[in-house]
Formats: C-alpha cells, structure tokens, sequence
C-alpha cells in the first residue's frame, strides 16, 4: 500500500460509520462544551461536505486530539485522525499562531531553557510573566508548563553507560522529549527497571517525534521531524532491537499516528512502528510470558491509576494494572476516566484552558477522593495536568516498580 | 448559497376549489422541461398551469446522475447534441449558478478502451466548439488521485454537475413568482378536445377529486410518458424508454466529473454531485416507463465500471441504486437505445396528426431543457398567434443573481453559523429544522420522500435512520400530519429507502441497514405502528428494484 | 499445559464488550477466573433501550415468555432459544438483576409488561429498568407525555395519539395527552440525552423540569417523560423527581441513539466487571484464531502497529450480528465470520438474502454461527469446531430479534450459559 492509498484508507473509513453516536458518548470534550460539535460530526459526518475549497468549520479545533472518538468507535472509524487531517488543512488556510509555533517545538524549548533552568523556571512560575504569556502569545496564566531540569536524561545516560556485559534482551530506548529535558528521572528509573528485567539499553540518536507539531496542525514539520527520529532508530529496529518508550503518546506516533494522521509510509517506519512498545506494554508481554522478574518489596502506599487517552490508543488494554498488581501491599484504584484534558498542548491554550480543567475535573475529582499517595499516570503532560488539578505527585508506574524492585 | 428559501410559493391546492381553470398554455410534467416550460411560458406574459401526476422531478429528471453535459460524450457521435449541450452549459453557468457545482471534466483514456478514441474526441471537441485540453497524465492523477494510475490519456473540458431537484424547484418558484399555477400531484386521466381541438386536460388530485383545465395550447412535456399523454389526444409519439442504472458511493471518490474517453457506453462516467459519487449508467431499451427491475448483473456491471476508473471502488460504500428512464425520441421503430439522438424535438399535433392546439416536447436531456422550453414556448405562441421574445437564457434563477456556484460545503458553513441555535435534523445531509419546516409549510400533505428530495432530508449514508423518527414526529406536532398520515408517511419512507438499498446490501451499508432495523423495528415497534393500515404497496414501481 | 512455565496467560478472552460478552466475563471473573474483554469499540449496548426483552412476538403478541418459550422453541429448532431452558432464562434474569447495583430492574420472564416507544407504541419486555415500569399500559391510568424542546428524539404528540389509539385497539384505552418542556431558555437549540442526561444532574435544571410538570399535569395523570433523567445518579434523579411533581414518573427510551438507559446498563456491567479483576482491550480486534499443534491456543488480535498472539485457555466469541460485524457480507454475498474464521450459517452468494418488502422475514435475518448445547460453534457436520471456544449473543444465528423481540433475552441468557460451560471445564 504506498501513503497516498493508506492515507485515504484512513479518511475512507468514515464510510464505516452507522451514525451511532458512541464516539459522541465518550467525547470528553463533548461533554463539558457545546462549542465543540462532537467527533462523529466534525469526523465522519463533515468530512462528506470537505470539498477542496477553504476550510468553513471552526468549531473542528475545539477537538482535543485525544482519540477516544477512535478507540470508541464500533466500526473501525479513524474518527480523530479524520479529524486532525481536516484540523491541519484548516489551520494551513486560516495560519499557525505563533504560540502553537512555540508550544509545538519541545527541543526548541529544552535547549533554550535547559541551561538557564532557574530563571526560565522562575519566569515560567511568575504571575506577572505569565499573564503577559498569556496576553502576548496566549499561554494560559495557570496551565501546567513544565519546570526544566537543569539537567538532561542523555547527559546522564553519557555518564552510566550499560555495561557490556548487561542482559540478552536488546532494547533500544526511545525517551522523548519530556524525559530528556523535563523528567530525567524518569528515564533513568526507566533503564534500571529494564536492565534489572535482563535488558541491554541502548540509546539511539534522536530527537522529537513531531507529536506536538501534528496536534497543532503543523503537518510538514511534523514529517519532517518523525522522518529524522525513525532513521535514527532503525538501524536498532533493523537489528532486532525492540524499541521501548516511556511517553506513551510519543511511542503511538511511531506505532500509528506518523502513518495515520501525517500519512508518512517508508521502510524506517514501518519497521520501527512494528517494533515500538510502549514500556509497560512490553514489561506485561515479559510477565505474561512467565519472564518478568517478581521480586518486588512491599509498598505500603495506596495509588490510583489513570490510563490517559493516548495509552488507550495503542489498543492494549493497561498493562500497567497487571504490572502494579504485582506489587505486595500496595492498593492500585483503577480510575474510569477517558481523559485528563490536558491532551498534550490543547490545555495550554488560553482559549481551551477552562474546557481542559472541566474535561479533567471528573478525573481531578476521583483522585481528590481516593486520597492517594501517589497518582500513577503514564504520560507526561498528563502528569502535570493531574498535579495542577489535584495538587497530588503523579508518576509514571515504571516509577513504582523501580521502586517496589529496591532499585534506588 | 443554500436552497430553502421558498416560504413564499406554495404548491397545490387547486383541485380542492372544484373549479374549472382556464390558461393560455397548459403543461403536462413536472420535470425538468415541464417547469422549464412553464417558467418560459410565464416570463412571456402567459397563463400558465403545470400539472404533474407526483411530485416535482420525480420521473427522469430526479433519477439521473447530475451530470451538466459539456458536450464531450456526443461530440464524435451525435454532434448536434454535443453543440446544444456545449451552448447550455454556458447558459446555465449563467443563469443557474446556485445549481450548479463547477466541478471540471476530465476524458480519460483507461486501459481497456480504445487508444485511439482520444484523438477523435479532441477533433470532435474542435469541431463543435467544446474548449478542451490536454492535460499530462500526472497531472491528472495529482488532480485526482484515486483515479486509475494507468490512464494513458487525459482531457479536460467544461463538465459540471447540477443538482435536479434544486433546478426544477427553482424554476418552479420562479414560474409561480411569474404567475404559473404549479400543481403537483395532479395526474391527467384525459386529455379534452372539441373536435380535432385539444381543449386542455382532467387531472386527479391527490384527494381524488378531478378538475378540468383549460388551456388555449397544451404542452406535452412528460418525457418518457409522451407517447402516453400523447394517445390521450389520439396522437402518436415514439419513445423509446431507455433505462439506466446509478450506484451513489458513501462519500466523493473524485471531485472532477470523470468520464471514459470512449463512444458512448455502460459505466463510463463517475459524478461527483452533492456529498456523493454516482456511477452510471445502462442504457437497456424497456416497453413501459414504469414497469422495470434492476437487476444483480446490472449493478455488479456498474461497480466493476466504477473500479475501472477508480481502483478500490467496489470496496467503498455503495450506498443506493436507482434507475430512470430517458426519453429517447425516434420517428421510425425503436433501434438499440444508445443510438438513438439525444437531440430533442417539438412536435406541433396539427401538423403531424390533424390535432390542433396540442404539441409535444421530447428528446433532449438535462441539461439543455431550457432550450427546449424555448422552443417548445416558441411553438406554443405560433399556436397563439402572439410572439414574444424569451428571456431565460438572460434572466438567472432565484438565488443566482449572484452567479457563485454552489459549493459542496455550503451547508457545513451554514450549519457552523447555527450550531447553537438550530435542531438538526438529518445529520447526513445537514438538514437544519427550520428548513425541514419550511418545506413542509409549502405542501397540503408532504410526504417524508417529497421532503427527502426537496432538502435531502435521508439521503446520507443512514438513508433516514436517524432523521425520519424526527421528521414525523416534527410534521405530526407542527399539524402537518394527523397521526394515521405520520404512521403511513413513516413506513411508506421505510418501504421506498429499503428499495433503494436491498439489491446491493452488503459490507458497511448492510452494518448501517442492521442499525436502521434496530432503530425502526427493535426499538420504536413501528410494525405495530396503530393507525397505519397494513403498509400499502406501491401502485407504481418507476425506479425500483423488483 | 498453558504455555511456558512460569506464564500467566489470561484463562478467558471474551471478544466483544455488549451485553453477552458482558455477562459471560462478570460471572467468568467472578468466579475467579483471569478474563480479559477484547472489543473493537464500546459495545452497542449503548445504543440499546435496556429493557429485557424475551420474547414479545412470535409473530402474536406474547403475554409471557416464560409460557410461550418452549412451544416456541419447538417450533423453531434453529432459535437459540431451542438451546435454552426456562430455567436458564429465568436465573440469567435473576444474575442480571443482581449485577446492576443501584440501576434496579424488575419484572420476570412470567409476563409482558407493554411499555410505551418513543412513537407510543406499547412494546413487550419482560424485564426492565424499575424507571421504565411505570409506564406498562397494561396498568396505566391517564398519562401526561412530556417531552424537552431541546430534544430532537423524542416527539411526544405522536407518541400520545398512536399510544391512545394502540391501547384503545387493545381493548383498555389509556388517556394520553403530550406537553412540550422548554426549562432551559437560554441554553443550546440542539441537546441530545446525554447532554440532558447531564443536566438532569443539577438539582436546579431538575427543579425547572418539576415546576413545568406540575403547571401541566392534571389529575390522576402518570407523567412519561423520555429517557434521560441522570446518569450515574438516575436512581435518585428519578426520586426526586417524582417527589418534587408529586405524581409518578416513568422513562420512555429515546428513538435514535445513544440511549442514556442503555449507557447506564453498560456503566453498570463494565464497573462491575472491573471490580471482579476483569480486564478490558478497546479498539483491539480478533483477526483470527492462534492454532498450536490445530487447536485453538489463543486469539490473534491487531492492537496499534501489529497483531499479535494473545494466549488463553477459553475464548467466548460475543463480537455480535450482522449489525455490529460479528457476522459480514461481503459484495459477493459471502457470509463469514473474521474473528475466529468459524463457519456461518447463512443464504449463500448467489440465494436471495433479501426480498423486497420492508418487513418482509429476509433470509438473511438469520445469518450466524450453529452451535451445540453448550454453545460451542459446529460446523457443518454439526461437531464443534473447538472444544473451547464459545458464542454468545447476536453472533448467533436463527433468530429474528427486532420481530420477536428477542434479542436482549438471547445474550443474556447465552452469555450466562456460556460461562456456565466454562466454568464447568474450569471446575
């Protein structure tokens, strides 16, 4: 099948669509604003009336990008792809604002404020900077940006290479963005759950996989970029290696939204994409096969688990449950809630920040209930989303195992 | 610009009065050319009725494809069409804009056709004044890309695709707005003479009750039914119904009109017209207009056409089939029906048959009724003995002053304007509830399949599933319907869409018939539905699939 | 004897998420057993009314299932019902009603209540949301139908006049009469159940609705309004309502999807489920049985990127009819089944699958898998086509759900046998 046709076979599936509706039920943000039409009207229902002309309906970008519309979906409709396709040609005609310019560029951010990381920091925490964010380029004054760490993931990883000795498991780890400049310890953590499972780490080259560029509609860019990510990493994929990701909306850009909403097809990506696990995914797979090591101390501690959207969207279930199920003594509440709002930049934007915090209240309010010690959540922005919403520290599991393993 | 702002003209409503009619031109028909006749003859100043036995365009006006000719499909082999289709379509830009979508042409050379046709066409083009193009392959393929890769030529010309029904209730209103009496649902059961005079008609409302009109000419513009209405009047006129089949596709597959680069043949045209792509068509001679089947062999026949030009279109949706008939005039015995012209003519009953005050208009196609109205109202004052100029090719339609073309996202921009504001009614087609309402405020009694064709109310891919519970229960509350005429009306709208789609069920469509069932019949109960009879069979089966 | 040592396969993959998948994995994982649901999306039982309905036609009205089951069963020897006994029947209904937690149901598969349709008219279910009760004409007294300005599915002229004229044919006329709601001025034109669903939340909204209802209603009147009164909180939504009127209030499901009852009767099972230790995999699908040594040692199922084997000792197919693509026809009018590739029983391409008529009795209507006593799928030699794999629900053929209003009946009381066969070989 050459792009061209898979790109059309993912519109070409709105033909499947019987008008259920069950992709509107599960619309997070469907459900707290009637600003946003819903996916079956704006995917597969509108799509019908696109013709090459200008772009007429606005009310698209109210879409988050979270894919429950898919993953809901009965019939095999890639309603959220439908979406982001048409949400690109429509930002194309009517212009890219600066702010999403910004917010689409992780490295850019990362290398710029890595090295100043107090004072970017300080800015960033500043009311006063803030609002004038907020004016100026329309950042919310109170979304969830992230802090830098003053530090980066591969500086450290530089510094403790895996000995050559280290496991028969060939991994390749595909940490992202957010790892490296953002949450550092999150991949370290990350290489000793895995090296503790038998798992020789290597670190490819790489760089940002363009997911943020693609959900601000910024498709050009965004190939390019998923392009030079996957070269780098095929050569590992190629030789066996499995390509094992800790931001789990990065690693369903290699598994399906490069092909699916960029509409990008070659060689690099295919093998890439039929290689790439997210990290618990591929821990479950070693526990299912009887080959995850158990040898876990208690943690005493009670969690809730939130699987975000875009884990969802990689059709696996959540295996994190299975994995912190295996932990002596800690109390795991499995939280039914599709969405958090933050769905990677959406919740950002001072336009969407009251429709992210509504979306995420009902998730804000479980965890508010459990009363956690911690909210285990596997993606970034979520993260920070559930921390601004709830005020509690949120982690990925992998965090959980390295510790219950006594890795520290 | 969007259709529906009509509240000003109603329909029908005379039958009831009793009273005889009198008018200077009487025609019989309601599609195309009847209306076109009838705005013709009403912008000259004449008295004019309309009578059609159903709705507007529901014969062959509404079953066709929407192709706008640009002359290209008949300029190698009837060129005289091809010059009177290549004139219209420049009228029609310009007076039916709103009606029409400039989508292009394209002629394109596939492998199983005859290489050196193209060359012939583009002469043929030349020669009667069709603006073509050559364009390189790759081009064609980047303007379209699903089309079959191994296209070896591809030629451009000013094709377009019109929308029937928009046309016909347009020209409608703008006959009424001149004057005309417009009279659906009126079926003429004799045609009156004094003498070797034709003195008007007797036309059946739709209640049953007869009224007499009469009318100093009358025009007969029933197309496949001439020879019918004709022998009222003791008079004979050849048609040779020629049947076609159409297969609408879910969603466009192309954005161009994409025509084989052939003699006129089966499948060799995909429209792209409103939200979907139409296949077309057969060309099967039938005995009587409204006794004929389609059948399995004649859609596979189509969807194999269809994957021809465009790879991978037997496995996209295959929403509805349907057929019309064309009425194809001939003086001699009926030959095969594609060789008959597709030019039309007017036939003045006094001369052919010594029955004065009676003329007959025929042949033709869509696209250049206007032209036959013209000469058929051109006719009719030489009949009256009073000569004024016509003005329709000059004066545009209502709502085509402006002269933009309808684009396919009109209502999805109209709709984004109403998000808040408005019910939707039909989620396919963006049916808003006040323009359902509005349509149904012009009717004495409107059927939900009168309404289907008037806004597009269960044309998508649903086929009604989800509207048509709306609509009766909006007709019924807003006392359009009492409740024996909501139930009938629901289950009639059943049994007609189930026509429409059972001969090709399968795959997604079937998926989408399944949930249609679950609505209709699990969860509403509608076959205990307690003030319909037991569901009528249709008394005439024009169209559908047997 | 499960794959390596050491590995902890799930035992059971139940392919497909709506109400016989459903069942079948709550009493699997209840009972214990590892389960995980594998769903191409959420399952149509939210499109579903949620009324339990057994069997209301076959093609005279049924006054009760329970009765009419087995000379019916008899009648019709390819029926999943010739499958199922009465006894079975009635403890699914009797398993259900314990398994929805605050969502109450009542009735029994012993008689046919005859509750209203959004176009009025009086439908036979056995068992059904205690919301929805109120409105069997068998025992009403004059209603008061109320529908909601702002929604577009419920229409309730039509629904009083077909219902006053369906119970006077009857032979007990009910007095209806309809009033039209508008509590929210200002609010959007268009709201659909969920979103009103949603508002009947807020006490004040509810508040609105109650003082319309008590301006209109007259009398003794019963007060029907449309399925949409709250969503996890419907219980107490319904209460309050009631009180606030001071006159009984029942639900009426909506015409067209989605079915607040229906999303609540999925809530309901999902949750339970998830409490049981069951695990779900949505917008995974089955392509395809895993064969080790020819027999059925797993599922193949196409997650994002790849497919992949997924190990289990039992599988239970419950991926639902012609409808939701359990069962597909393709252009040449093949009839098959994808996800274990299990033989289908069905008009060939070539026969007629569909006649003319609307409410004609189609051939195809049928279409699905055979199956033993136990529910396993046969082939064409009538044996088992695994020894473990099972079905459950509409994926079945032999019956005329919509018709016979059979259909919620079927997977019930399937999806309870099947575990039962399960949990039998589990011991």
């Amino acid at each position: 099948m050459t792009a061209e046709q898979e790109f059309d076979f993912i519109r070409d599936s709105l033909d499947h669509c019987v008008k259920c509706t069950i992709c509107e039920t599960a619309c997070p943000v469907a459900a707290v604003t009637p600003l946003f039409p819903g996916p079956k009207y704006e995917g597969p229902q509108a799509e019908r009336l696109r013709g090459a002309g200008p772009s007429v309906d606005a009310s698209l970008d109210y879409c988050s990008s979270c894919g429950i519309c898919t993953l809901a979906c009965p019939q095999g409709v890639h309603v959220a792809e439908i979406n982001s396709r048409a949400r690109a040609v429509m930002k194309q005609q009517h212009g890219i604002p600066i702010r999403d310019q910004l917010i689409a560029r992780p490295p850019l951010q990362g290398k710029l404020g890595t090295p100043v990381a107090p004072l970017a920091n300080f800015v960033l925490s500043n009311r006063l900077a803030r609002l004038v964010a907020e004016k100026t380029v329309g950042i919310h004054r109170n979304a969830p940006v992230p802090k830098f760490a003053g530090r980066t993931f591969r500086s450290w990883a530089r510094r403790h290479p895996a000995p050559a000795t280290a496991g028969t498991r060939r991994v390749a780890y595909f940490h992202g963005c957010s790892t490296n400049y953002f949450e550092p310890g999150l991949g370290e953590k990350a290489v000793a759950v895995l090296a503790h499972n038998g798992c020789r780490v290597v670190l490819p080259r790489q760089e940002c996989c363009g997911l943020p560029l693609q959900s601000n509609g910024i498709f050009d860019s965004a190939r390019s970029y998923v392009r030079r990510l996957v070269a780098g990493l095929a050569p590992y994929a190629r030789q066996g290696y499995t390509i094992v990701a800790t931001s789990t909306s990065c690693g369903l850009m290699l598994k399906r939204e490069a092909r699916e909403i960029l509409g990008v097809e070659d060689d690099d990506l295919r093998v890439v994409s039929s290689q790439t696990y997210d990290i618990c995914e591929f821990l479950a797979d070693l526990d299912l096969a009887g080959e995850l090591k158990t040898d876990f101390q208690p943690v005493p501690l009670t969690v809730t688990y939130h699987a975000p959207c875009q884990q969802q969207g990689h059709n696996i279930g959540k295996p994190a449950l299975d994995l912190l199920g295996l932990i002596p003594e800690l109390t795991v509440i499995e939280l039914d809630r599709a969405c958090c709002g933050i769905a990677g930049t959406y919740g950002l934007k001072r336009e969407k920040y009251d429709i992210a915090m509504q979306v995420g209240s009902g998730l804000f309010g479980d965890i508010r209930a459990a009363e956690p010690d911690l909210a285990v959540c596997d993606s970034e922005t979520c993260r920070w989303q559930i921390t601004h919403g709830t005020g509690r520290t949120s982690v990925h599991p992998v965090e959980v195992m390295y510790r219950a393993y006594g890795l520290s | 610009m969007e259709e529906g702002r009509n509240q000003n003209v109603r329909l029908g409503g005379v039958a009831a009065t009793g009273a005889a009619v009198e008018c200077e031109v009487l025609v019989v028909g309601g599609g195309s050319t009847g209306v076109g006749v009838a705005r013709d003859a009403a912008m000259r100043g004449f008295s004019t009725v309309l009578v059609e036995r159903g709705d507007l365009a529901t014969g062959t006006t509404g079953r066709f494809h929407g192709l706008l000719h640009s002359g290209g499909r008949y300029c190698v082999k009837d060129p005289q069409a091809a010059r009177e289709c290549i004139a219209e379509n420049v009228v029609l830009r310009r007076i039916a804009a709103d009606c029409i979508e400039d989508t292009g042409g394209l002629f394109v050379t596939t492998p199983i056709d005859d290489p050196d046709y193209a060359d012939r066409f583009v002469a043929g083009c030349q020669a009667t004044g069709i603006p073509v193009e050559e364009i390189p392959v790759a081009e064609a393929l980047r303007r379209e890309p699903r089309l079959n890769p191994r296209i070896s030529r591809a030629l451009v010309v000013p094709d377009a695709t019109a929308d029937a029904w928009k046309t016909v209730w347009t020209c409608a209103r703008s006959a009424m707005e001149y004057g005309a009496k417009i009279l659906p649902y009126h079926e003429v059961i004799a045609v009156t003479k004094d003498g070797d005079q034709v003195t008007g008609v007797i036309a059946r409302g739709q209640d049953g009750a007869e009224v007499q009109i009469r009318a100093q000419v009358t025009v007969n513009a029933s197309g496949a039914w001439a020879g019918r209405i004709a022998a009222m009047a003791d008079c004979k006129v050849q048609i040779s119904p020629g049947k076609g089949i159409m297969i609408a596709t879910n969603h466009r597959l192309v954005q161009t009109v994409v025509n084989r680069c052939v003699m006129p043949a089966d499948g060799d045209i995909l429209v792209p017209i409103r939200t979907v792509s139409v296949i077309g068509t057969t060309d099967i001679t039938v005995d009587d207009p409204d006794d004929w089947a389609i059948t399995r062999t004649e859609i596979n026949q189509m969807l194999e056409s269809g994957e021809n030009l465009v790879p991978g279109f037997t496995s996209s949706r295959a929403m509805r089939v349907w057929g019309g008939v064309r009425p194809l005039f001939q003086d001699h015995a009926p030959a095969e029906s594609r060789d008959v012209t597709r030019a039309h003519a007017v036939l003045d009953h006094r001369a052919r048959d010594g029955v004065g005050g009676f003329l007959t208009i025929t042949g033709g196609k869509f696209c250049t009724f206007r032209l036959m109205a013209q000469d058929a109202v051109d006719a009719a004052g030489k009949v009256l003995g009073v000569t004024r100029p016509c003005r329709t090719a000059d004066e545009p339609l209502p709502d085509s002053q402006e002269r933009r073309f309808y684009q396919l996202s009109s209502r999805l921009a109209e709709r984004e304007q109403t998000l808040l504001d408005e019910q939707l009614i039909c989620e396919c087609e963006l049916v808003r509830r006040g323009r359902l309402e509005d349509e149904a405020a012009r009717r004495p009694a409107p059927s939900l399949d009168d309404l289907r064709r008037a806004v597009r109310l269960g044309m998508g891919p649903c086929q009604g599933g989800f509207c048509m519970y709306r609509a009766t229960g909006i007709l019924h509350q807003t006392k359009h319907l009492s409740g024996a005429e909501a139930d009938r009306a629901l289950l009639a709208f059943l049994e007609e869409r189930w026509k429409g789609y059972y001969p090709l069920l399968h795959g997604d469509q079937l998926r989408q018939a399944w949930l249609d069932n679950w609505i209709f019949q699990g969860v509403l109960d509608v076959q205990h539905l307690p003030l319909a009879d037991q569901p009528r069979q249709q008394e005439t089966a024009t169209g559908q699939a047997t | 004897m499960n794959g390596p040592p050491g590995a902890r396969y799930p035992d059971v993959i139940v392919l497909g998420a709506g109400l016989s998948g459903l069942v079948a994995a709550i009493r699997l994982a209840e009972a214990g057993l590892r389960v995980v649901t594998v769903a191409k999306g959420y399952g149509s039982m939210r499109l579903s009314p949620a009324t339990i309905d057994i069997l209301g036609y076959r093609p005279d009205p049924v006054d009760s299932p329970a009765q009419a089951l087995p000379g019916f069963a008899a009648a019709h020897p390819e029926h999943p019902y010739a499958l199922i006994g009465p006894d079975t029947l009635a403890d699914s209904v009797q398993w259900l009603k314990e398994h929805v937690g605050t969502y109450a149901y009542v009735g029994d598969p012993g008689e046919n209540m005859l509750l209203p349709t959004a176009i009025g008219v009086p439908r036979p279910s056995a068992v059904a949301p205690e919301t929805m009760a109120g409105g069997d004409v068998r025992r009403a007294g004059p209603l008061l139908i109320a529908g909601l300005g702002v929604l577009k599915d419920f229409h309730p002229s039509i629904a009083a006049e077909n219902l006053q004229a369906a119970t006077t044919a009857y032979g007990r006329a009910v007095q209806a009469r309809p009033v039209m709601l508008h509590p929210s001025a200002n609010g959007p034109a268009d709201v659909n159940s969920l979103g009103l669903a949603r508002q009947f939340e807020d006490g004040a909204f509810r508040s609105a609705v109650a003082a319309e209802l008590r301006a209109a209603v007259r009398g003794e009147e019963t007060i029907g309004l449309p399925a949409v009164l709250g969503m996890d909180q419907a219980r107490s939504v319904w209460t309050e309502l009631q009180q606030a009127v001071g006159r009984p209030v029942f639900e009426i499901p909506t015409a067209v999807p989605p079915s607040v009852p229906g999303m609540r009767l999925a809530r309901a099972l999902q949750d339970r489920l998830r409490r049981a230790g069951g695990r779900f995999v949505f917008g995974a699908q089955a392509v395809g049985p895993e064969l080790r040594n020819g027999k059925l040692a797993g599922v193949r199922i196409r997650s994002a990127a790849r497919v992949t084997p997924r190990m289990c000792r039992w599988v239970v197919l419950a991926t639902g009819g012609l409808g939701a693509g359990g069962i597909e026809v393709d252009l040449s009018g093949a009839v098959s089944e994808h996800s274990l590739g299990l033989p289908v029983h069905a008009p060939g391409p070539g026969e007629t699958g569909f006649l003319p008529g609307y409410l004609s009795d189609h051939p195809m209507d049928t279409a699905g898998l055979r199956v033993d006593h136990t529910l396993r799928p046969v082939g064409p030699d009538g044996e088992p086509v695994y020894p473990n794999a099972y079905a459950a629900g509409a994926v079945i053929g032999g019956a005329r759900p919509w018709r016979e209003k059979s259909g919620d009946g079927i997977s019930l009381s399937t999806g309870y046998l099947a575990a039962d066969a399960i949990l039998k070989e589990a011991g």
